[in-house]
């Protein structure tokens, strides 16, 4: 008996006015072009609470980029769905956010990238810390649960008290402090990115402070670099245990992320039906469960807390999809990690990011 | 810390009841809400006490015992707040 999903991350478009330097879309993005219309969104919304779903997360690329965002937050609610958006901030005005709370917007997912204006422009490659300023105050304003989310890394995590500073002055509710994860484009600017142990090391007791400090007003998340732990995170909850994402395009995966392994095949949710494709389709069958594992995932008394760590990880760093997650110090591929994590801890290393960032580009679009 | 009788419970923003099944939706996931749960949410409406609460639910559940579902709808409520999803207003 396969579980139902509980979450449906509903990737809209992947253009954006941002262009972050660890953006987690994959290289390869659907252009406008190919995204699916308001239609189609609305009964993939619907077909997923039948399913069993309880959140809808309205992300991209930037989710505003499309005009259609109130009909999707009514759809979401219609369908008795919990409705979170994900967003840069750029494109709400005032009058949008009314109406996407008047269709039953429940939470609103602000992202920052970092507290001071200068870098946070470097780092997402747009001048918009100040609009983003402006956007939180307006959030603010209405009712509708409010969270912070600032990407850390080498470039920004020193700055850790100031941004729980910044939460507390822009009254969110929530803040989430994420440890950049090596997908996408970050994959391309990790040198850059990896934060040294040290930074770590001083970073979880700013964290514990402040979470006993700010108990009661505002909750903080804090996700730890995967490269530095002792076992992988378990991806997603597990492959096709409890998240569906759909791309732009009708595309439905477990991740963000796995369009990247070579060999599998993602069903439309346009052409086949989505319980189908949960429950039976191969991409989501491939390595569900426990069936597909290697030693020393197989026999390890971890595999039902962490489901093997992340496939996209393995095949980012190990070159095979199936393999135990780097990241896992039983892994017989972790000397790859280490190798990447010594460079990042050498005195060599310890200078300034360079500057030569790969920032995240919209996809081209399709001349007819 | 002991919510006072005097204090009105109330769902946080941006958690709420869902309208389809016996859930309490929140930011992270949804708790399944059991027996009277979903009912004591109902009233957690942030205009009634918790004492105005805790009368109202001993009225329809006449069968319960008064001192017993007392101490039960506030360990219900102080779970709820430690997972941030109630306040006392």
């Amino acid at each position: 008996m396969i579980s139902p999903p509980q979450a449906l991350i509903a990737e809209v478009t992947h253009r954006c006015p941002m262009h972050c330097v660890y953006c987690s879309n994959p290289l390869i993005m659907q252009s406008r072009e190919n995204e699916m219309p308001t239609g189609a969104w609305e009964k993939i919304i619907s077909d997923a609470a039948a399913l069993g779903c309880w959140h809808l997360h309205l992300t991209g690329g930037e989710p505003l980029s499309r005009n259609d965002l109130p009909a999707l937050v009514q759809a979401g609610r219609a369908a008795g769905l919990y409705v979170n958006l994900i967003t840069s901030g750029l494109g709400l005005s005032r009058e949008r956010l009314e109406q996407m709370v008047e269709a039953g917007l429940d939470h609103v997912q602000l992202s920052f990238q970092d507290s001071i204006e200068e870098s946070a422009n470097l780092f997402g490659g747009t001048r918009a810390h100040a609009q983003k300023l402006k956007v939180a105050a307006m959030i603010r304003e209405h009712r509708v649960a409010f969270t912070i989310n600032i990407v850390v890394h080498r470039g920004n995590l020193d700055r850790l008290e100031s941004m729980i500073a910044l939460a507390e002055e822009l009254k969110a509710d929530k803040l989430e402090i994420a440890n950049v994860q090596y997908y996408g484009w970050a994959v391309r600017n990790r040198a850059n990115l990896l934060p040294t142990r040290a930074q770590l090391d001083k970073s979880l007791p700013i964290v514990a402070q402040a979470r006993e400090r700010l108990a009661g007003r505002i909750r903080i998340d804090f996700v730890l670099p995967d490269y530095y732990a002792k076992y992988p995170k378990p991806c997603m909850g597990g492959w096709g245990r409890g998240v569906m994402l759909v791309d732009p395009a009708g595309r439905v995966m477990p991740c963000h992320a796995a369009s990247v392994i070579p060999g599998l095949t993602f069903e439309n949710a346009r052409e086949k039906p989505l319980r189908w494709i949960w429950e039976e389709s191969p991409s989501f069958q491939r390595f569900r469960g426990s069936d597909w594992m290697p030693e020393p995932c197989r026999s390890c008394d971890r595999k039902e807390i962490d489901f093997g760590g992340c496939r996209c990880q393995a095949f980012l760093l190990a070159s095979n999809a199936e393999a135990t997650d780097p990241t896992c110090s039983k892994a017989p591929l972790r000397q790859r990690l280490e190798q990447i994590v010594t460079e990042a801890n050498s005195p060599l290393a310890d200078v300034p990011p360079s500057g030569a960032w790969v920032y995240r580009i919209d996809p081209p679009v399709l001349s007819s | 810390m002991e919510p006072q009788l005097t204090q009105r419970p109330a769902l946080k923003r941006g958690c709420r009841l869902s309208t389809i099944e016996p859930l309490l939706l929140i930011p992270e996931g949804a708790l399944r809400l059991q027996g009277p749960g979903r009912r004591i949410l109902e009233l957690c409406d942030g205009e009634r006490s918790l004492a105005d609460v805790i009368d109202e639910l001993q009225a329809e559940y006449a069968s319960a015992e008064p001192s017993k579902m007392s101490g039960e709808v506030v360990a219900f409520l102080k779970a709820l707040a430690e997972r941030g999803a109630i306040e006392f207003l």
